[in-house]
């Protein structure tokens, strides 16, 4: 029989560790095993056991003596590295401290901006089905209208899909902006208890969409929470508050008093976290709901956001191209029947995209609804900065240790002549620099975990160190290991590379050839840090624009007294005497207002008898009592206030400029309008921010009400407390058992840009850090390069250079590195910042001085910086410099 | 004395070693060893043993015995020490020393 082989491969591998004595004996056993084996097994499996065997060998008894991985003098060496490494790091207190305090500040932030992006890229990752799930956007991409997408569709959209397309699974349907009847805020009470209590976040949703959703439960079932007409569905943390200690499913709660709608409570979820139904604390039932009669049949009013679960393999952007058919076969056809002029456009420009349920946090930002979604930009640029800042942590400690080389020049010199190869120096240098790493990590990990709390109010965010994970510790260690190692690889094969001869003669020979280098990377360092002080100072003025600019209201000393809808047919005489109170100059009752969170809607708007022809005017109707203008300080261009004595000022109605301009209407007082019904035009008001600033303002027409849920009171200047007590007391007599609610006028206005407030601070704080640490990095090679150029420096001295002659010499070269970096840092700031600012529809430009500003910053700094060891270098006697020549 | 106690794996392999005699080598060791105790070890655990109980003066070894199954490879073929042989039977007469020493009582089910 021919001899056959075992693995080739596996034998190398024996020969190459396995002692040379023991080698042909334990060969020779195993092939006869292997020869032995293949008689009664598959050559497949001899194969894998005869590897297994060989795989068993090694062992320290069969290493060949040379390749000894623990070797007691290897490891004898590893301590002594230790040793010195440990000695060096308290030979240089200050210089380690600068190193070690500048890499944990980088790997500290890295951490927290690593924590932050990883929550941000999990929210709605973690649905069982979360492949098949998606909702409907409508997509508008018309030219001369910039290009939108709403969530929005009418309300039997969703039904009509389910039955349509034998790929769907389920549909379920969500309302959630403000507003719309009980979504958004309430004023709610268990029917058992007196107090009426402000809370927010409600929503209406579909039994069927709890299910989809995989809304985790504590009482009750998924199935049945919402199964029944006005049931409802609240938060752990809601059911405590009201319930304390039981289970409330059952309960009967009631909604702004009105006792003869009571719903009841079908069950109790967790607190949502990580998905974009986070914000919400209430679902109301859609069970047989309808709002007015026919409403879920009709395809007018565009209020419902449709989730669709497909059948598991179905492919969406198939089922997305498949929808053309709902649009025409429902959707314009609805409005050729109502012979709305519209449908043309639509035709040429609506789509219906299915958007993953994953997307939504990241990618519907564009997306107008009412859900707070995360920001797909601010996640790559906290990424992008991040990474930077831990860059630049790192090449500051390639350069501070390279820095200090002519100190440990002698100490290279002198173990290579001892006989120290250049691969245990290269290890020693390694060990010391996973030394200083490993401390880097610890301590940038304390702080980091000392820091959670002011970041997690920064960012709005509930982070919190994963120690528990199998994956963070590992990751930790891997990163010490990465970012130590190589971080000490420049440093190590450039110190192992000194000449003993030339360096143990005193001569540090140490070319130019590394200066474009170390050069390149300070010039890294102040472009980052520049770019970041550039944006810091930018969101700081929009910021201030934002709060200052002319709003077209006056939003100072203005009390909103919220809820006022419980007291009915009482808001009238409440309003007569809160305006009776001596403090109180105005008082308007409206549940429209321009703060968000107050009620919106959207209609549309046509010349006296164009409707049917004309696409229309898009805008906002919204209800307001006879004082709004005065307590609001709206600027009445034309035209008068309202006259709730007149009766014809029923069909009255006052515009903004915006809808004057964009009807086109020559002489508004007087014309007639039409949405819905007529109206007549009595007074135009000067255009005023009722949106963000980041939306432009829009057409709006005000009608007369004397009837909402919020009186806004303008106060005398000073009398702001006076005026509260005064309206408390009046309120009490009222309303005995709801608390007295009320929020300022300028402090909502000023809440409603919290994200571009954070956004400031966060840069801030950035921009902070990253001048901190590259101010180390410069420090490090103004200490290096003033080191190289000592003994230069004394004989100019002694040849008569002044103090100041020498001073301009060593930090000249350095600022024309700021220079640089300065050059480069404007194209990408003014880049970065002017594509955030696009954001806004009502911006600052960008100016020159801001630029001339921060580079003047950047290059104060470096100056200071350098100056401390050019000084010290400038002042030093020579001749305790030159005394070894 | 320290370094020369004999562990119970070592000391199987070392009478497995007298057992074979002259034809003591690492497979053939481990197949009698399999057949004597009926446990299975693995060939690098003999190695192992073997490579500590030479270190330790007990064994003696040398190249011999090439055969085509091997690939024309010699076998390292064990054979005991006197000291080897010594240390056996130490551990052969204390352990009838301790046996000599348990009360009869033990063996007659300690019923007490």
């Amino acid at each position: 029989m021919r001899h056959i082989q075992p693995p080739r491969w596996a034998i190398k591998f024996l020969r190459w560790f396995c002692r040379e004595d023991l080698l042909e004996g334990i060969l020779g056993d195993l092939e006869e095993l292997y020869a032995r084996r293949r008689e009664k097994m598959s050559k497949r499996r001899a194969d894998f056991l005869f590897a297994w065997n060989v795989l068993l060998f090694f062992q320290p008894f069969a290493f060949k003596k040379r390749l000894s991985l623990f070797p007691s003098i290897r490891l004898f060496m590893f301590q002594h590295y230790f040793k010195i490494s440990f000695r060096n790091f308290r030979k240089q207190k200050a210089f380690s401290a600068i190193k070690i305090g500048g890499f944990s500040i980088g790997i500290a932030l890295f951490l927290l901006i690593g924590l932050f992006v990883r929550d941000e890229l999990l929210i709605d990752r973690h649905y069982e089905k979360g492949p098949q799930l998606y909702r409907l956007l409508n997509q508008t991409n018309n030219p001369q209208d910039p290009w939108t997408r709403a969530s929005c569709f009418p309300a039997p959209m969703a039904q009509v899909v389910e039955e349509r397309f034998p790929e769907v699974e389920e549909t379920g349907r969500l309302i959630s902006f403000d507003g719309w009847y009980k979504a958004g805020s309430n004023l709610f009470r268990p029917a058992d208890q007196p107090l009426n209590q402000f809370e927010e976040r409600f929503a209406y949703a579909d039994p069927e969409f709890i299910q989809m959703m995989e809304i985790p439960m504590v009482y009750g079932t998924r199935e049945e929470a919402l199964s029944k007409p006005f049931s409802i569905l609240i938060s752990r943390r809601k059911a405590n508050k009201y319930f304390p200690g039981e289970n409330p499913v059952g309960k009967t709660v009631i909604f702004n008093d009105e006792e003869d709608k009571p719903y009841v409570i079908g069950g109790v979820m967790e607190n949502l976290k990580q998905t974009h139904l986070s914000g919400f604390d209430f679902f109301i039932t859609l069970k047989e709901v309808e709002f007015w009669r026919g409403e879920q049949s009709d395809w007018c009013c565009w209020n419902y956001s449709p989730y669709v679960q497909l059948k598991a393999g179905a492919d969406h952007k198939a089922f997305e191209e498949k929808l053309a058919e709902i649009r025409e076969d429902y959707i314009f056809n609805y409005f050729r029947e109502e012979g709305d002029a519209r449908v043309d456009t639509m035709e040429k420009y609506m789509y219906t995209q299915v958007q993953p349920v994953g997307d939504i946090h990241l990618k519907s930002k564009d997306v107008s609804d009412f859900l707070v979604v995360g920001d797909e930009k601010i996640v790559w640029l906290f990424s992008a900065i991040g990474i930077f800042i831990l860059l630049l942590a790192c090449i500051n400690f390639i350069n501070l240790s390279t820095a200090k080389s002519a100190n440990r020049a002698r100490e290279v010199g002198l173990r290579k002549v001892i006989g120290s190869h250049r691969q245990s120096i290269i290890s020693q240098f390694m060990v010391e620099s996973l030394f200083y790493c490993s401390i880097s990590v610890i301590l940038g990990l304390l702080m980091a975990s000392a820091a959670l709390p002011l970041f997690n109010s920064i960012a709005g965010k509930e982070l919190a160190m994963p120690w528990s994970t199998w994956w963070f510790i590992p990751s930790l260690l891997g990163l010490t290991l990465v970012i130590g190692l190589l971080s000490g690889l420049y440093p190590s094969f450039y110190l192992s590379s000194f000449k003993p001869i030339s360096v143990l003669r005193g001569r540090l020979a140490m070319g130019s050839k590394n200066s474009a280098l170390r050069s390149g990377l300070v010039v890294f360092q102040f472009t980052t840090s520049i770019v970041l002080i550039v944006s810091a100072v930018i969101v700081y003025q929009q910021m201030d624009f934002i709060l200052n600019k002319d709003i077209g209201f006056e939003k100072d000393r203005v009390i909103m007294v919220q809820g006022t809808n419980t007291l009915r047919d009482k808001i009238p005489v409440f309003k007569e005497e809160v305006l009776k109170l001596p403090e109180v100059q105005h008082a308007a009752v409206s549940s429209f207002l321009p703060i968000s969170g107050t009620r919106r809607n959207g209609n549309s708007f046509w010349l006296d008898g164009r409707d049917k022809i004309d696409e229309g005017v898009g805008g906002q109707t919204w209800w307001v009592d006879d004082d709004y203008i005065e307590a609001l300080g709206l600027r009445l261009l034309e035209g008068r206030s309202f006259d709730l004595n007149r009766v014809s000022d029923s069909n009255a109605v006052i515009v903004n400029k915006m809808l004057v301009d964009k009807l086109g209407l020559e002489n508004p007082i007087g014309a007639k309008i039409f949405n819905w019904r007529d109206w007549t035009i009595v007074g135009v008001v000067d255009n005023f921010h009722f949106e963000l600033m980041k939306e432009q303002i829009r057409p709006l027409a005000m009608a007369s009400s004397a009837y909402g849920d919020i009186l806004s009171v303008k106060v005398e200047t000073g009398k702001t407390e006076a005026a509260l007590a005064a309206i408390g007391k009046v309120w009490k007599e009222f309303k005995p058992n709801q608390p007295i609610r009320y929020t300022f006028m300028d402090e909502s206005y000023a809440r409603m840009y919290d994200e571009v407030q954070r956004t400031g601070t966060v840069f801030n704080l950035f921009a902070i850090l990253a001048i901190f640490v590259a101010c180390l990095g410069l420090f490090a090679l103004s200490a290096f390069m003033i080191e190289q150029r000592s003994k230069e420096i004394s004989i100019r001295k002694v040849l008569g250079a002044s103090l100041r002659s020498i001073f301009n010499l060593l930090t000249v070269n350095f600022l024309r590195l700021v220079l640089v970096a300065f050059v480069l840092a404007i194209p990408i700031a003014w880049y970065i910042m002017n594509d955030w600012l696009n954001g806004f529809e009502y911006r600052i430009e960008i100016s020159w001085p801001i630029f001339v500003l921060a580079g003047l910053a950047a290059f104060l700094i470096a100056l200071g910086t350098i100056s401390v060891e050019a000084g010290k270098a400038a002042t030093a006697n020579p001749a305790s410099r030159l005394r070894s020549e | 004395m320290k370094g020369t106690n004999l562990g119970e794996f070592e000391e199987l392999v070392l009478l497995t070693v007298g057992i074979l005699y002259d034809e003591a080598y690492g497979l053939a060791i481990t197949d009698e060893l399999a057949a004597q105790t009926g446990r299975k070890s693995t060939i690098s655990s003999v190695h192992k043993a073997l490579v500590r109980l030479e270190e330790k003066g007990f064994l003696r070894s040398h190249m011999g015995g090439a055969t085509s199954a091997r690939g024309g490879l010699k076998k390292r073929l064990y054979t005991l020490t006197p000291s080897g042989a010594t240390a056996l039977q130490q551990t052969r007469s204390l352990r009838n020393d301790m046996w000599s020493k348990i009360p009869n009582i033990v063996w007659e089910g300690g019923a007490s």
